[in-house]
């Protein structure tokens, strides 16, 4: 293709969506819309996610247990390896006696310990991992460390959340598939209409002698440029939207004195919102407009 | 330079468009096609363009084969045929002027080029003065003008022309016949389906007619009835 054809093209595709302005706008609603609903549940999924992966995190507390008469040299030897241990975000060394306390306290009644000295317990530490989803792997490596004993984690309910975990991921996957099938139906529905109130011309370009790809690529163009003020039109209003929500839920946690559900910041997630939109908006747009063009073409 | 041999197209309705159509038409020929409505005159130019492919038989243009062609081929045979139709088909968003340079935009012809070819095609069927003009503010002998400059802009070696004055004044029908004569002159192949009698009698050309599909006569410098 000639340089000064495609210059001709994109001129075509910019002074078309411009000419058929009712058509511009009944599609760019379209896309709009379309890529509001795409992009409300994508945002539900995404907060959805990031709270269970929190609770995970707090959830995901590993007790490791030393052997009760441990030599106090090969637990600090424990406590460095696990404090040099890239998977461990955070350590915490639980002597006899804090633990001691800590029973005293949970007990209520001080005299059920009466006699009892803090040598009956055993050392431990509590610490949390970067990435709950390596616990299993962990605990396992760690049950061969001399001088530990045993190993707790809430192990039934990990397994359980991680499970929720992959179900969310694979059926939202699934679900915006479905949206994305469903807006590119009803994008390339609306473009028809575009398309068939220009068949005329479409025919007496194939008439002289047009190529089919000559024919498509202004129309393809159309439907990039649609599909791209979409997308930034739509990623405005989303904005909005999620920063109205994440005012009511933070005033919310102050009147309750705590929130159930912590908002992802706009700022770390807005970049990728915008990219999928794009990305969405452009694809529904060229795509829409290939197949509606196509019937045409048959001349 | 067009060759049909037992062409026949049948439609998927049944209808017969051509029956065991056989003819050649050479170079720098000027031919009428004649017949009552639904005969096959527009079948036939049809086939010619690869609107329609033949049920049997072959059809030859410009050395490409009709009947057994690729779809990517076809724009390169249209690009040698220029056509008018009954309706003229001139983009009504457009001028008069773009209206022919788009031919040549779809060709990807030089800028340099489309600014030498246009008004000479304008000049050829008298219509310099209008350029800027839109085609609705053309009457109709003058949009058919229009659409003429379009179809023979690209220079194409054959002129198919279907009803090209169908919808004109008998006046207007004439100018635009005699317009074909002297493209014809030019050098370029001419082929005009037409009902205008009076006219195909007075031009005495090669008249090929046609009655349900079949060619029942085909005469040189003949007339529209062809008694005998």
């Amino acid at each position: 293709m000639k340089f000064r054809t495609i210059k001709y093209m994109i001129r075509e595709g910019f002074s078309n969506t411009y000419k058929n302005l009712l058509m511009t706008l009944a599609s760019l609603t379209m896309v709009v819309s379309s890529l509001l609903i795409f992009g409300l549940f994508l945002l539900v999924t995404l907060i959805l996610t990031f709270n269970l992966k929190q609770m995970e995190k707090q959830i995901a507390e590993v007790v490791i247990w030393l052997d009760k008469d441990i030599a106090p040299l090969q637990a600090d030897d424990i406590e460095l390896r696990l404090k040099n241990d890239e998977r461990v975000l955070k350590c915490d060394r639980i002597t006899k006696e804090q633990a001691f306390a800590e029973l005293n306290e949970a007990l209520e009644d001080p005299s059920l310990l009466k006699g009892y000295t803090p040598e009956f317990l055993s050392e431990s530490f509590r610490l949390r991992l970067k990435d709950a989803g390596q616990i299993d792997e962990f605990a396992q490596e760690m049950r061969t460390f001399t001088g530990v004993e045993d190993i707790d984690f809430p192990k039934d309910f990990l397994d359980k959340l991680s499970l929720i975990l992959k179900w969310i991921n694979a059926g939202s996957m699934f679900i915006l598939a479905l949206l994305l099938i469903i807006s590119v139906s009803i994008i390339s529905n609306t473009i028809k209409l575009t398309v068939y109130a220009r068949r005329r011309e479409i025919g007496i370009m194939k008439y002289i002698g047009a190529t089919d790809w000559f024919i498509r690529w202004p129309f393809i163009i159309e439907g990039i440029i649609i599909g791209l003020v979409g997308s930034v039109i739509s990623f405005v209003i989303t904005g909005y939207l999620y920063n109205a929500l994440e005012t009511y839920i933070n005033s919310e946690a102050v009147v309750s004195g705590m929130s159930l559900i912590r908002m992802l910041p706009l700022k770390d997630i807005g970049g990728q919102v915008l990219f999928v939109y794009i990305i969405i908006g452009v694809v529904m747009g060229a795509v829409g407009s290939i197949i509606s063009v196509r019937k045409h073409l048959n001349v | 330079m067009i060759e049909f041999k037992s062409v026949t197209k049948r439609y998927s309705n049944g209808a017969i468009g051509l029956q065991d159509a056989s003819f050649t038409i050479e170079k720098g020929e000027f031919v009428f096609v004649v017949g009552p409505s639904g005969s096959g005159k527009s079948t036939l130019l049809k086939l010619i363009l690869h609107e329609e492919v033949p049920t049997e038989g072959e059809v030859y243009v410009n050395g490409f084969s009709i009947h057994n062609m690729r779809r990517s081929e076809i724009p390169y045979l249209r690009r040698g045929l220029g056509v008018v139709f009954q309706d003229f088909r001139l983009l009504p968003n457009k001028t008069v002027y773009d209206n022919v340079a788009f031919a040549m935009q779809i060709v990807e012809a030089q800028p340099k080029e489309i600014r030498r070819q246009v008004p000479v095609a304008l000049a050829l069927v008298g219509l310099s003065k209008k350029a800027k003009v839109y085609p609705d503010q053309l009457s109709g002998g003058e949009q058919q003008r229009v659409s003429l400059a379009r179809a023979l802009v690209n220079n194409p070696s054959i002129l198919l022309a279907d009803e090209p004055t169908g919808n004109l004044d008998p006046g207007i029908s004439r100018e635009i016949m005699y317009l074909l004569d002297e493209i014809n002159q030019r050098g370029t192949t001419v082929i005009v389906a037409t009902h205008e009698k009076s006219l195909v009698d007075e031009m005495e050309k090669r008249v090929i007619s046609l009655d349900y599909g079949r060619i029942i006569h085909d005469v040189q410098k003949g007339n529209y009835t062809n008694e005998v």
